[in-house]
């Protein structure tokens, strides 16, 4: 009959293209669980950007993270996100204060997922000083897993 | 005997092994192709937004497809968009034409990306002759080799 060793090829064949199956059935009883670690996600953003700490607001996206600002100027990578928020923490939004509320969350994949986010603004500045009305609008991200943990790889904002 | 029945059971085993890890190799050398037919997508929902036809406009979007219009306020489902966009093109949009462009396409998986896409909507009554400018940013999916809305955003800036 079959040898061991053909055996043992059989069941190694027999393993490798089923195992990737229950990664995909565990997405679905892991996601209450990923949906409150994207919230701890933007929670740990906001408390971040509250803190006006350029270098950890970047660190919260992927390396080769994108940014969109509500005029559409991209930023895209850990250098020009730093960049970008020492930028804005140093002048307009030197004492602005932000809230954000996850108003859904869409997932895309077991390691994906597209969520919106409320925010509001309190103590803006114009360009030139002046105080500026609050804002706000909503924050479109698109989240990814990286080691167990949830970042962010594209940013848009609009406001309205 | 069984030497005959154990290289076939082989064979259909390595097959199937390989085919899923060539199916997934296949998703990088036809990023150029997805690419240009996203962009087809794209010119596509332009031309039917001109022809402000709700229903086939609709239909660009996945069944459960997300729209959220400037202000945020969102319609799911093909049922929902249509009335949504016979709103608009009855109302405010009557006499409106579009024009996007697409400025960038970030792959997220071999069936997935997010688009960006410069927009410009002109009105006659509008100032100037435009009533929007902004950015388009939707997360697109490929069903049945067709690529389709998900996730539709607009900013208006």
């Amino acid at each position: 009959m079959f040898s061991a060793k053909a055996k043992f090829i059989l069941a190694v064949l027999l393993v490798v293209p089923f195992s990737a199956r229950p990664s995909r059935a565990q997405t679905h009883s892991n996601m209450d669980a990923d949906s409150a670690a994207i919230k701890q996600c933007v929670a740990a953003w906001e408390d971040a950007w509250n803190r006006h700490d350029a270098h950890a607001t970047a660190m919260a996206y992927v390396e080769d993270g994108d940014f969109s600002s509500t005029t559409g100027i991209p930023s895209h990578g850990w250098k020009e996100l730093e960049a970008h928020y020492n930028e804005i923490f140093t002048t307009f939004l030197k004492d602005a204060h932000r809230t954000d509320t996850v108003k859904s969350i869409r997932f895309l994949g077991p390691d994906t997922a597209s969520v919106d986010i409320d925010w509001q603004m309190t103590g803006a500045r114009t360009r030139d000083g002046k105080d500026a009305p609050n804002r706000k609008g909503l924050l479109t991200w698109i989240v990814t897993k990286h080691n167990g943990q949830w970042m962010i790889t594209i940013y848009h904002e609009s406001v309205f | 005997m069984n030497s005959g029945l154990l290289k076939f059971a082989l064979a259909g085993l390595l097959f199937l092994t390989f085919s899923a890890a060539s199916s997934r190799a296949q998703g990088t050398s036809n990023r150029d192709a997805d690419t240009a037919a996203i962009k087809q997508t794209v010119a596509a929902f332009q031309d039917t937004w001109n022809t402000h036809d709700a229903h086939a406009l609709a239909m660009k979007y996945v069944e459960d497809g997300d729209f959220s219009s400037v202000k945020g306020e969102d319609s799911h489902g093909r049922k929902q968009l249509e009335d949504h966009y016979a709103t608009v093109f009855g109302t405010f949009l009557k006499n409106a034409h579009t024009t996007d462009t697409v400025r960038s396409i970030r792959f997220l998986g071999p069936d997935t990306a997010s688009v960006d896409i410069d927009w410009l909507v002109n009105e006659p009554s509008a100032p100037g002759g435009v009533l929007r400018k902004g950015l388009l940013t939707w997360v697109v999916t490929k069903r049945n080799g067709q690529w389709m809305i998900m996730i539709y955003h607009e900013q208006s800036f």
